[in-house]
């Protein structure tokens, strides 16, 4: 017989005007970093540690990245915890905060003005997720399954990203650290790539991979094998970069980042074997695309660091490391995902009170079939000519896929509006 | 698919009302999906309780879905005060898609 719940489980989800603010946000961000890949164009000599570069690297993993999880995870975590978002207030005071400390950091960056616009823009990033792991920790389930722990973690080490950021800014004018930014630059960046992105990208991912596929498998031991050596491999680089800080040591850390993605793969690909629902969508495939493109940074981090024991670091391929993984994996799982979780939280807001009463629309209906496959197109055709200009040292294909990827944003843009401010006809 | 009920004339009705009810996601009925778990008539007070499931706990969709079989039901039985209640015990499993459910999903 069954265990009834006459409360229901069904109405607690995060109101959009939560969730719709920080995707239209992340939307313009991608629009306003392609424009100044555009305007301000990398020359195959530039160093990672420019003021544009740096301004761009930004963008793209808080602007972009960063806020485009935040509002899906405002929106996920109550599937996660199986309970409700704790607050809607913070989730409001998050995005409140991390929006104008975000542009005022950039800017900051652009003009390498490190004053009072960077100070301002650091504190209020790290005020926004500090309220965001408040919000998720206080949102928790009694049990905690591996998908929260994920996310937790990866909420912590976004934290201790952002105020090692915070430090470095602040030790531009008040030496408060040994070294410069540019010596703590790569230990900044791989808490926020492997601590932040690649833990909640798991965790989220893990979760709703299966869903979107209508999959039988799971493999809870097998997300905890690659939790461990995702947080194992970053704790070890931590402490080996502070205390020895020898290359030929960080292929420890890197081996063991290389074992949990290659066990991320395998766990994709038995989802996808394993699948009930045989039509795949394009969302799901650029998704799951994305997934083996974190191969293509980890192959160039173990060049970088195999170059780094016989030479002087090749600041040509950690430029093109560092836009493999934002403009690559990371911007292929955004694009795929936005229109796999956007339209539902629309189609539920717009269409909710509809229900029963037949005659709706489908969520897959609010986007443009044609301005996806816009999207998807100079996407991919901009990010190879992008990366192999940066390799062959070739100016036209970058300054031609830098074009592309400004169209790409500019589609995607259409097709985000499009969902968010759908109207029933 | 296992539907308990105490009416089986009208469960039937009802079950084929409740395939125009579709989850949004996979375009899939919820009862070939396998989320209704019993349909009891309680015919002297005119009443219809409806016990479903959903796939995952806290399903953003969830409340859309219950609220349209609960719509589906009131309009097709007028004369019945019509509940429906979330059960996740047991919990939803692939093993309850119908055979028309996973050739749909096949296709």
């Amino acid at each position: 017989m069954f265990t009834v719940n006459k409360q229901g489980d069904a109405g607690t989800v995060t109101a959009p005007n939560v969730v719709v603010p920080f995707y239209l946000y992340a939307a313009l961000s991608f629009l306003v970093a392609t424009f100044l890949l555009c305007a301000s164009p990398v020359s195959p000599g530039d160093h990672y540690f420019s003021p544009h570069t740096l301004a761009i690297t930004h963008v793209m993993a808080l602007g972009w990245g960063t806020m485009i999880i935040l509002g899906a995870s405002h929106q996920l975590v109550p599937v996660l915890v199986e309970g409700k978002l704790y607050s809607h207030k913070l989730a409001h005071l998050t995005f409140c905060c991390a929006a104008v400390g975000i542009p005022l950091l950039v800017y900051a960056f652009y003009t390498f003005n490190m004053g009072w616009p960077a100070k301002t823009g650091a504190i209020l990033i790290n005020t926004a997720v500090a309220l965001f792991l408040v919000n998720i920790l206080c949102s928790r389930a009694k049990q905690d399954n591996v998908h929260v722990v994920f996310v937790v973690t990866a909420t912590c080490w976004l934290f201790t990203t952002t105020f090692a950021g915070l430090l470095l800014v602040f030790n531009f004018t008040q030496p408060l650290l040994q070294e410069d930014a540019l010596h703590y630059l790569p230990l900044h960046a791989h808490l926020g790539i492997a601590g932040w992105f690649l833990l909640l990208v798991t965790g989220v991912g893990s979760r709703l991979i299966p869903m979107f596929l209508v999959s039988k498998y799971t493999r809870p031991g097998l997300l905890w094998w690659i939790y461990g050596l995702v947080n194992g491999g970053l704790a070890g680089f931590v402490l080996l970069f502070l205390y020895l800080h020898r290359p030929v040591v960080y292929f420890l850390p890197l081996a063991s980042i290389l074992a949990a993605i290659i066990l991320l793969i395998r766990y994709c690909y038995n989802c996808y074997k394993e699948r009930i629902r045989r039509r795949v969508n394009k969302q799901v495939k650029l998704s799951l695309l994305s997934v083996s493109m974190m191969l293509i940074p980890l192959a160039l981090l173990v060049v970088v660091t195999v170059l780094l024991l016989v030479t002087t670091e090749n600041t040509r391929l950690v430029m093109v490391y560092g836009f493999s993984i934002f403009f690559g994996w990371l911007t292929a799982i955004i694009l795929g995902m936005t229109f796999e979780t956007l339209p539902f939280i629309i189609w539920n807001n717009v269409y909710h009170i509809q229900a029963g009463r037949g005659g709706t629309p489908s969520p897959q209906d609010l986007f443009s079939n044609k301005l996806f496959n816009g999207t998807a197109l100079s996407y991919l055709l901009g990010f190879l000519l992008f990366t192999g200009g940066m390799l062959v040292q070739q100016g036209g294909m970058i300054r031609l896929g830098a074009a592309l990827l400004l169209v790409c944003a500019f589609l995607y843009n259409l097709n985000t509006f499009r969902v968010a401010f759908h109207k029933p006809g | 698919m296992m539907v308990k009920t105490n009416f089986d004339l009208k469960c039937t009705i009802a079950l084929a009302l409740l395939q125009e009810v579709m989850d949004p996601e996979l375009g899939l009925n919820v009862v070939d999906l396998g989320l209704i778990y019993a349909l009891n008539f309680d015919e002297v007070h005119r009443r219809l309780e409806t016990v479903m499931t959903l796939s995952t706990r806290h399903c953003p969709m969830g409340a859309s879905i219950v609220d349209s079989v609960k719509a589906q039901l009131q309009t097709h039985f007028p004369g019945y005060g019509v509940e429906v209640t979330l059960t996740f015990d047991p919990p939803w499993s692939y093993e309850r898609i119908s055979e028309e459910g996973r050739k749909f999903l096949n296709a």
